[in-house]
């Protein structure tokens, strides 16, 4: 009895506690009373970082959110590259001048570190000698020996001072016994941050040169920056950037204004719907994520770069690699009645919402600042429709017969010869959701017209493993999702090249398909003629020919299936908080978050809701 | 000295099996990631890759020899077949340095998480896990138990009633259970929130407010793991009370005039063994579990670590917490055995007539 | 066999064996009265209407199809992982707990083990060596190698309480070797048990697929009442209302193991004659 009564008051006063501190905690979350960042000065962002952050080292390979890709807040380039525009826009250094054999800008005079130093043109020759100087530097750093052979700096006057006082002119010498591609060149300097010499060679040197010893140090902790905003805290939830007010670009590049979020977070969340209910709440404003059907979250303030179909610039094509040295994916009219078998539209409205405008035959974008290359009538004269008769009669009249039973599902395939084809499969990583869709219904449009093929999806580690190793027969893939100044040259080369050409069980970077075999008998030299040439043509229209010569090359041959346009990032912002997002009506910057790359200078423009 | 002291003849028997238990859980948990046929050094590489030849070749050869998985000679050059590949260290050898570190203290580095220690994440995911699970399971196994204690000896209406609401609330699985609650109190009605450890707006001190906000988005999370926890645990009790109260020495007792608070007190702490061994079993298979509820949440816990681990084959930090995991269940298992072996006269007597 | 009979007599037992029955014919009969089409899609995310009852998912495929090919399957794991579960750790616990010993202790140590090694580690490295991956068997197996300890040490307790009694010392005496005691002796007795053991496994195989399909280890190729979620789940079919992705499928499991539960309890009613009342 007494036992019964005594825990009958624990269960109601515990009740009443949990409700006390729900009140109160939403109440204080709401008029942000002790809220250590202020809602209305804090700017949150979502979808570029998954799992703890593992360093802020910027030379090690997968720093954490904001050092890694082109988060350009703390760290920055020498460049920016506006995917909206095409052009090269200057930051630590503008004035940019290209010839076939070098490439040269102007170190801005004016660049600060965080601790007052000058940035100089040592700090760049630094950066860009890492990989020549120092064994085992990360990935990035280390290629650039291949494409940049020396890096000279002469003195010039200074433009920004009406040559009263000398600018430092850096020359980037393309390596011609390399790679020799100065679009490559040009790559690199929207890519590699500048780094403070003065700062990591005392560092490197006490260590011995060890860059294994070296980026066992975080660099977490105030480190030197030359960007907008500099590392506040972070946690295994949460990563807190603050406003640095004394950064140089604000005075020399935005007339003093400063960037308006004085506090930058990037909550850390286990999955997409946790960013997506965010950006729907107002608790999140801007997402990297793919969130699905987002026009219906249009009334609860989420915006997207077009207010309609399809919502998001196309940027990248997400398609499927086919590994030549395996039959038939060797027989061009097998791949072509793939490329016509599958319903493209449908893949657009059911597997990525929409997200992508039709798509064209060939590896070119006919948008944005790739549509001068491309060609509509090489589209409909040599590119793969989709079309279900045309894929039947590609295949009937190259001997395939298809068996089918009495529900009209296939059973099997047969060649030319009467042997049974062997199933074919997609590989592709389990979990994914919106390639998984992709795949399920190329699967069952290209089932229907005959061919013999199934979904494989794989755990994430076994997809990664069989992409360099060849391990496939086809293989679901987005090259290059990043815009870069060397686009779409490439994106041919990253699919069709065969300079590294191996068979399978040997690693290769790109074309990993084993397109093209220069041992083969079907070796099209001019595939690579045309690849070794194209970074070198300085006049438009031979450039447009060019371009056009490959693409066609490409829809002919159809190496590959691309299946959608994807954007480079998903840029979804809320207007709950902060307004005057670039968006296709006030395209001030290109649709890209304002944390990366071209998206950064949004920052200075974006005004709070009061 | 043994045979007069078979209490502690037991407790080391017991412990002696328990820790070869645990010794052989230790090796099957090292071989059995590596019985894969990925290979992590490819997965770190082909994620980032399209770069040039050569780096990724240096990158190649850093990694392996960081990691301990391939053989190098005495420059420290890595060592490669005819086709060219590197030749690993065997998985024995692997096995050799890791036991050698481990006793060190160190547990390696996560090859997910480069450069972070594996002990670091460990560190930090761990509090999380208890933090979510440990006040629920608590509060749930003692509400339970009163409940289902009440059930059986009330019998009557509230059993009917009751006893098929707990049946049904069981059978809901958890997680669904958690998803409805967040659709339903987390972005219908906008009452509680739907993700996160606490406001994104702070940072942890020992303050109220800060206390105040971990308890409001605790909530739903709780209510989850409580609600249906406290439905299985209400059912084991009043099964066991009913069982007691049908037995010999309640019915002797009663009938002798005993009074029924006394009655009931033997009652209860016999019916009360095998919920304290549930409760302790499930304590010890707290760390490794509600991964679902971490996932549905967004609390970074353990079992979000080993998900990702197993997914990039990261052996240093699957090992880590698979070894976590082992000691904490073997733990809460040895204690259930002592727990039993002092709380229960049966089996000491058992013993003791051995 | 009388006990048996009394079973009917008990409506609990009659409420959970009509739920249990009304899901089979679901799985099996339901087909013949709707058109099961997992292959055509139509628009996504719509919600009920005549031509799809339960409306689509986020790909446009009909969820009551989906519904129905996911029950038969979720069934299959639950009933093939219960029965290997129960099989294995009956013999194990009957034999651990009859014979005591070393005997008992070495099992004993063999279920610490499995006990100690969490599914899903299990789940996907084997599934990564298998080139076929993860089909609806591959998972029921590992979710038996990974839950037969509680049917292990349940059946071992009641087995060694069995040991002591004459008809056991009985057999003994006239020379009968162990197998031949376990099989015919003990066994019978312990029937009863087993099969509410099984029931339990199963209920608990079902949840325990549905989880794994949760976490995304589900089966590449088949639809479960555990994918059906995991698919609303990832496509946020909550977020945007869609509640017929996510209620119908949560609503089937949860029949089902409540059938299982109710006819557990009215079991152990029944078989036990303490609990009577």
């Amino acid at each position: 009895m007494v036992c019964r009564n005594v825990l009958k008051i624990i269960a109601l006063c515990s009740l009443c506690a949990l409700a006390a501190a729900g009140c109160g905690g939403k109440k204080q979350a709401q008029t942000g009373s002790i809220v250590d960042f202020p809602r209305e000065k804090t700017m949150y962002l979502g979808g570029d970082q998954w799992g703890e952050p593992n360093t802020f080292n910027p030379l090690c390979d997968w720093p954490a959110w904001p050092i890694h890709g082109k988060t350009d807040l703390l760290y920055e380039p020498l460049m920016v590259f506006n995917s909206l525009t095409g052009e090269m826009e200057p930051l630590l250094a503008h004035s940019l001048e290209k010839t076939p054999e070098v490439i040269s800008v102007v170190l801005d005079s004016r660049a600060r570190w965080s601790d007052g130093v000058a940035l100089t043109a040592e700090d760049v020759v630094f950066s860009y000698n890492i990989g020549k100087n120092y064994k085992n530097a990360p990935m990035n750093y280390g290629a650039v020996v291949d494409f940049i052979s020396d890096v000279t700096v002469e003195k010039t006057p200074d433009s920004l001072t009406g040559g009263k006082t000398q600018a430092e002119k850096i020359h980037f010498v393309v390596n011609k016994k390399g790679r020799n591609n100065p679009l490559i060149v040009l790559d690199q300097l929207q890519a590699v941050r500048i780094l403070p010499k003065h700062i990591i060679e005392p560092m490197l040197q006490k260590l011995g040169g060890d860059f294994t010893a070296f980026q066992k140090d975080k660099m977490d902790k105030d480190p030197v920056v030359s960007g907008p905003y500099n590392l506040e805290s972070y946690s295994s939830e949460k990563i807190v950037l603050k406003r640095r007010d004394d950064y140089w670009g604000n005075a020399a590049m935005h007339g003093g204004k400063l960037p308006a979020p004085q506090y930058y977070i990037h909550p850390i969340y286990k999955s997409n719907d946790h960013f997506s209910v965010a950006l729907q709440q107002g608790n999140l404003d801007v997402s990297m994520t793919f969130i699905p059907r987002i026009w219906m979250k249009e009334k609860d303030g989420v915006g997207t770069w077009y207010k309609k179909e399809p919502y998001f610039v196309p940027g990248c094509m997400p398609l499927m690699l086919m590994n030549f040295t395996r039959y038939p994916l060797s027989d061009k009219n097998f791949r072509r009645a793939m490329a016509s078998a599958i319903n493209y539209k449908e893949i657009k409205d059911l597997a990525i919402s929409g997200y992508s405008p039709e798509l064209k035959p060939g590896l070119i974008m006919p948008y944005g600042i790739e549509k001068k290359f491309f060609s509509e009538e090489d589209a409909q004269k040599y590119g793969a429709h989709f079309d279900t008769n045309e894929a039947k009669r590609l295949l009937r009249e190259a001997g395939y017969k298809s068996i089918f039973d009495k529900d009209g599902n296939l059973v099997q395939m047969n060649d030319a010869k009467g042997k049974k084809v062997p199933t074919l499969l997609i590989t592709s990583p389990a979990g994914w959701s919106d390639w998984e869709a992709m795949v399920k219904i190329a699967v069952k449009d290209m089932r229907e017209v005959g061919i013999d093929i199934r979904e494989g999806f794989v755990d994430a580690s076994l997809y990664w493993q069989a992409l360099p190793f060849g391990k496939f027969d086809l293989l679901m893939y987005k090259p290059l999702p990043e815009a870069t100044p060397s686009k779409p040259w490439s994106q041919l080369d990253h699919i069709m090249s065969a300079r590294n050409w191996k068979p399978e069980g040997e690693r290769m970077n790109e074309n990993q398909g084993r397109y093209n075999n220069p041992k083969g008998k079907n070796y099209n030299r001019a595939i690579d003629s045309l690849l070794i040439a194209i970074p070198h043509i300085r006049d438009e229209a031979e450039l447009v020919k060019a371009y056009r010569a490959l693409n066609i090359i490409f829809m002919q041959d159809q190496p590959a299936l691309p299946l959608a346009y994807m954007p480079e990032q998903f840029y979804e912002f809320s207007t709950k908080h902060w307004t005057n997002f670039a968006t296709e009506d006030n395209p001030y910057a290109p649709p890209q978050p304002p944390f990366y790359a071209g998206g950064v200078k949004m920052l200075w423009e974006l005004k709070e809701v009061k | 000295m043994f045979k007069n002291h078979p209490t502690l003849r037991y407790i080391l028997t017991r412990g002696s099996w328990y820790f070869l238990t645990f010794l052989v859980a230790v090796t099957i948990n090292f071989f059995l990631p590596r019985l894969g046929p990925s290979n992590p050094v490819d997965i770190i590489l082909a994620k980032a890759g399209g770069v040039s030849d050569n780096a990724t070749r240096q990158k190649e050869e850093s990694y392996l020899k960081e990691f301990g998985l391939a053989e190098v000679d005495k420059a420290g050059n890595v060592l490669r077949d005819q086709k060219d590949a590197p030749i690993r260290t065997s998985a024995v050898k692997q096995f050799g340095n890791y036991i050698f570190m481990s006793l060190k203290g160190d547990l390696g580095t996560s090859f997910m998480s480069y450069p972070k220690k594996v002990t670091e994440i460990i560190k930090n995911a761990v509090p999380w896990t208890i933090a979510l699970q440990l006040p629920a399971i608590l509060l749930a196994w003692i509400v339970g138990n009163v409940l289902g204690a009440l059930a059986a000896y009330r019998r009557g209406i509230f059993d009917k009633v009751f006893f098929p609401l707990a049946l049904g609330a069981n059978s809901i699985p958890f997680f669904a259970f958690g998803m409805l609650l967040v659709y339903l109190f987390g972005i219908y009605w906008h009452v509680f929130p739907a993700v996160g450890g606490y406001d994104s707006g702070l940072i942890p001190t020992f303050s109220w407010g800060f206390f105040a906000s971990v308890l409001y988005h605790y909530t739903l999370p709780f209510l989850s793991i409580f609600l249906i926890f406290t439905g299985g645990q209400a059912i084991g009790m009043r099964s066991m009370c009913i069982y007691e109260l049908g037995t010999d020495y309640v019915k002797y007792a009663k009938w002798l005039g005993i009074s029924e608070g006394k009655v009931l007190f033997y009652m209860f702490r016999n019916a009360m063994l095998p919920q304290l061994t549930g409760l302790a079993l499930s304590l010890g298979v707290m760390i490794g579990g509600a991964l679902i509820t971490e996932m549905i949440f967004s609390y970074p816990g353990i079992g979000m670590a080993v998900l990702s681990a197993i997914q990039s084959n990261d052996y240093p930090l699957i090992q880590g917490c698979t070894l976590l995991i082992t000691v904490s269940v073997l733990i809460a298992n040895f204690s259930v055995d002592i727990l039993i072996g002092f709380l229960d006269p049966r089996v000491k007597a058992g013993r003791g007539a051995r | 066999m009388k006990m048996f009979l009394n079973l009917f007599k008990s409506p609990s037992f009659l409420i959970g064996i009509s739920l249990f029955l009304l899901t089979i014919c679901l799985a099996l009969f339901f087909p013949f009265f709707y058109h099961i089409d997992v292959r055509t899609m139509s628009a996504p995310m719509m919600p009920p209407s005549r031509e799809h009852w339960l409306g689509t998912n986020h790909m446009g495929f009909d969820m009551v199809s989906l519904l129905v090919r996911g029950l038969r399957s979720s069934l299959y794991v639950g009933f093939l992982a219960g029965i290997i579960a129960t099989t294995v750790g009956t013999l194990l616990g009957v034999y651990a707990g009859f014979k005591g010993g070393w005997q008992d202790e070495v099992i004993t140590l063999l279920t610490n083990i499995f006990v100690v090694i969490p599914q899903f580690v299990v789940l996907i490295l084997i599934s990564s060596s298998m080139k076929e991956g993860r089909s609806l068997t591959l998972i029921a197996v590992i979710i038996a190698l990974t839950s037969w300890t509680w049917s292990a040490r349940a059946v071992r307790a009641q087995s060694s309480s069995l040991k002591s009694r004459d008809h056991i010392a009985l057999a003994h005496v006239n020379g009968n070797g162990t197998l031949r005691i376990v099989l015919y002796q003990i066994l019978p007795y312990l029937f009863s048990y087993v099969f509410m053991v099984f029931i339990i496994q199963t209920a608990s195989g079902i949840i325990s697929e549905s989880c794994i399909s949760m976490i995304g280890l589900g089966p590449y190729d088949s639809v479960s009442l555990g994918t059906i979620l995991n698919d609303a789940m990832r496509n946020e079919a909550l977020s945007d209302g869609a509640w017929w992705a996510f209620m119908p499928a949560t609503v089937l499991i949860s029949m089902i193991v409540f059938a299982f539960y109710v006819i557990n309890t009215s079991m152990e009613g029944v078989f036990n004659p303490r609990l009577r009342k």
